[in-house]
């Protein structure tokens, strides 16, 4: 009876979208507060690196008397010199400065022989923010100073400087606009992913361990349904709120979108109508994984408190190929395409990247992520089944 | 009509229930009467086949609910010991889903609602939502809920369990119509005077077995005590009268 199977799902939407809680954190929490933080977050970080690549450069030096042609060199090239004084290891580990660069006494007199003049640079590699592009541009500085210098020298004796270059290396950078911008937006499928997760989590938990919580559980298996039937009308409860959550995200990331500083990171994200019909046939068939996953999982846990520990543990798994993949750059293949999670994250990025997604890709992401969703209801169904399911717990 | 023959269960090694056999005729009310954990709740969820029989057969007007568990429950409305609401629905709401199950139409589930809301005096709260009810109103809903399809067996676990004396004696004029009505009623309790108010027949479980039956003025002749109580107690401690 097929019509008892509506009846569940029906009553389940129901009874939570009464609930504010539920509502407010699957559809709210996934749909609209994760762009907002993208938006701020894009933003803050394009613009601190802006800010820190442009502004002019300050250099603290500590013994300016004893280079006087460097010192003149990194005005020339716009940098402000700051005379420092005291411990400069201190100084950085204090965070009072961001690099202090220490022209020891001996420069002088290294620089007349000809022979490496030492400088000393304290900086703090592991240092958060922009302090890193302080001290690449003081080495950069410094490394154009050096060959000028050594140039000249060279000249001076009569030999060609070219010498010196036994490799010359021209660079190609192949990555189109958007692959570049395509490193910040590495967490978008994760966010989408995430979100589709947060939708369908609390109706899992609220079918499940719920109904065993409320004391509901046994005067509703007393109806004349079979107990596959009522959980596949649950499971079409909580794959319901997994999709409208899914809706709900993408269009929030398509009214996001312009206010992304996508133009100052060189990069456009196609976000048009067909990448946005791609993204809802790779995602959809997921909603299925993710609500039978939690289903399984809250069958185990006998109140709402634990079933949700349990299942808030299921958010990892979203998590794994998405950090994997900030990491690894691989080569697409088929039997990735068809890993529910690894292949949205590869077709979203892909997208991100501006590249055409292969039907193929999108085909085998849709069946390989609807098999395993199926086979986790099979499972789902047979635990519900289980005599012991009362007593669980 | 409910028939029982030589029904047993255990959990692991504890024998919960031993070779109980009765039969709940129709137009009846038969109780089942003993002290906590004697295997009242589980005779009773292996006769609505919640938990499957080790060994022993159950009949639902001829039905055996093992072998055909939804024909079985469409005879069947079962109060159990839980009877947890859905608190974000409405009382109406909460009995209307279970008739939804039961396959009747909206029709047949707004007239029966309106005749459950009368029998058991449900009109101040029927549209509210039942989170805050009284134990009262959550029990008269639980009941209406289980009996929505006006099913011809009505089992009630502990039904005045936790109820005040005005809910108490709501149920039990509840039960009375019904058994008017011809059906056939079969309830667990622990309470010598529910038990006494209401019940034709008594069956007293000690133990996981029934170990004596009849109405009360033959359990109080079987034993000769004057009180069901004192007859109860004389049963279950073979005659040694335990204080």
């Amino acid at each position: 009876m097929s019509n008892q199977i509506f009846t569940v799902a029906k009553k389940e939407i129901k009874d939570n979208l009464r609930d504010r809680k539920t509502v407010m954190s699957s559809i709210f929490m996934g749909a609209v507060f994760m762009p907002v933080l993208f938006v701020v977050l894009m933003n803050f970080i394009t613009n601190m690196q802006k800010d820190k690549a442009e502004a002019q450069l300050k250099v603290s030096v500590q013994g300016t008397a004893n280079a006087t042609s460097l010192v003149k060199f990194f005005k020339s090239k716009g940098a402000e010199i700051k005379e420092f004084n005291g411990d400069a290891r201190q100084a950085i580990i204090d965070k009072d400065e961001e690099a202090v660069l220490v022209i020891p006494d001996t420069f002088a007199e290294q620089f007349e022989k000809g022979v490496p003049a030492k400088v000393e640079l304290y900086y703090d590699k592991t240092a958060k923010g922009a302090t890193n592009v302080t001290q690449s541009r003081i080495t950069a500085l410094l490394a154009e100073y050096s060959s000028n210098i050594g140039m000249t020298r060279l000249q001076l004796r009569g030999v060609s400087p070219m010498l010196l270059r036994a490799v010359m290396v021209e660079d190609h950078d192949v990555s189109t606009a958007q692959s570049k911008g395509a490193m910040v937006m590495t967490f978008l499928p994760y966010v989408l992913i995430i979100g589709l997760f947060l939708g369908s989590m609390y109706l899992a938990i609220d079918t499940m361990a719920g109904e065993k919580e409320r004391n509901s559980l046994e005067p509703l298996l007393l109806n004349p349904i079979k107990r596959s039937n009522l959980l596949i009308g649950k499971l079409i409860a909580t794959i319901t709120f997994g999709i409208i959550t899914m809706f709900a995200t993408i269009a929030a990331f398509k009214v996001a979108m312009p206010f992304m500083p996508l133009a100052d990171l060189g990069m456009t994200v196609d976000f048009g109508l067909k990448n946005v019909s791609i993204l809802v046939l790779v995602l959809a068939p997921l909603t299925v994984m993710a609500a039978s996953l939690q289903t399984i999982v809250a069958t185990y846990s006998k109140s709402f408190k634990e079933a949700q520990t349990y299942v808030n543990l299921l958010m990892f798994i979203p998590m794994i190929p998405s950090m994997a993949l900030m990491f690894m750059p691989i080569k697409e293949k088929l039997w990735m395409m068809a890993t529910p999670v690894l292949s949205q994250n590869l077709i979203i990025n892909q997208i991100m990247r501006g590249e055409t997604v292969s039907t193929i890709s999108i085909i085998a992401a849709i069946v390989g992520s609807l098999f395993v969703g199926l086979v986790l209801a099979l499972i789902a169904i047979k635990l519900y089944k289980r005599e012991s399911l009362l007593f669980s717990g | 009509m409910i028939e029982v023959k030589a029904l047993s269960k255990s959990f692991g090694k504890v024998k919960a229930v031993k070779e109980v056999s009765f039969v709940a005729p129709d137009n009846q009310v038969t109780a089942l009467l003993g002290a906590n954990g004697a295997g009242k709740t589980t005779s009773l969820r292996m006769i609505y086949s919640l938990i499957t029989p080790e060994s022993g057969e159950v009949m639902i007007d001829g039905i055996n609910p093992q072998k055909e568990p939804e024909k079985a429950r469409k005879l069947l409305g079962v109060l159990p010991d839980s009877r947890g609401l859905y608190l974000r629905l409405t009382a109406r709401e909460n009995i209307q889903y279970f008739g939804r199950l039961h396959g009747m139409s909206e029709s047949q589930i707004n007239s029966r609602i309106e005749s459950l809301v009368e029998d058991l005096r449900m009109q101040d709260f029927i549209d509210r939502k039942t989170d805050g009810f009284s134990q009262g109103q959550r029990v008269k809903v639980a009941i209406a809920r289980a009996l929505v399809h006006d099913p011809q067996n009505i089992i009630l676990d502990e039904p005045t369990n936790g109820l005040d004396v005005m809910s108490t004696r709501g149920v039990r004029s509840f039960l009375r119509k019904e058994k008017a009505r011809g059906k056939c009623i079969l309830f667990s309790s622990h309470v010598m005077q529910e038990v006494a108010a209401v019940s034709d027949e008594i069956l007293i479980v000690n133990d996981g077995r029934v170990c004596a039956s009849g109405t009360e003025k033959q359990l109080m002749e079987q034993t000769n005590m004057n009180s069901l109580e004192d007859a109860f107690v004389h049963i279950v401690t073979n005659g040694e009268g335990h204080e």
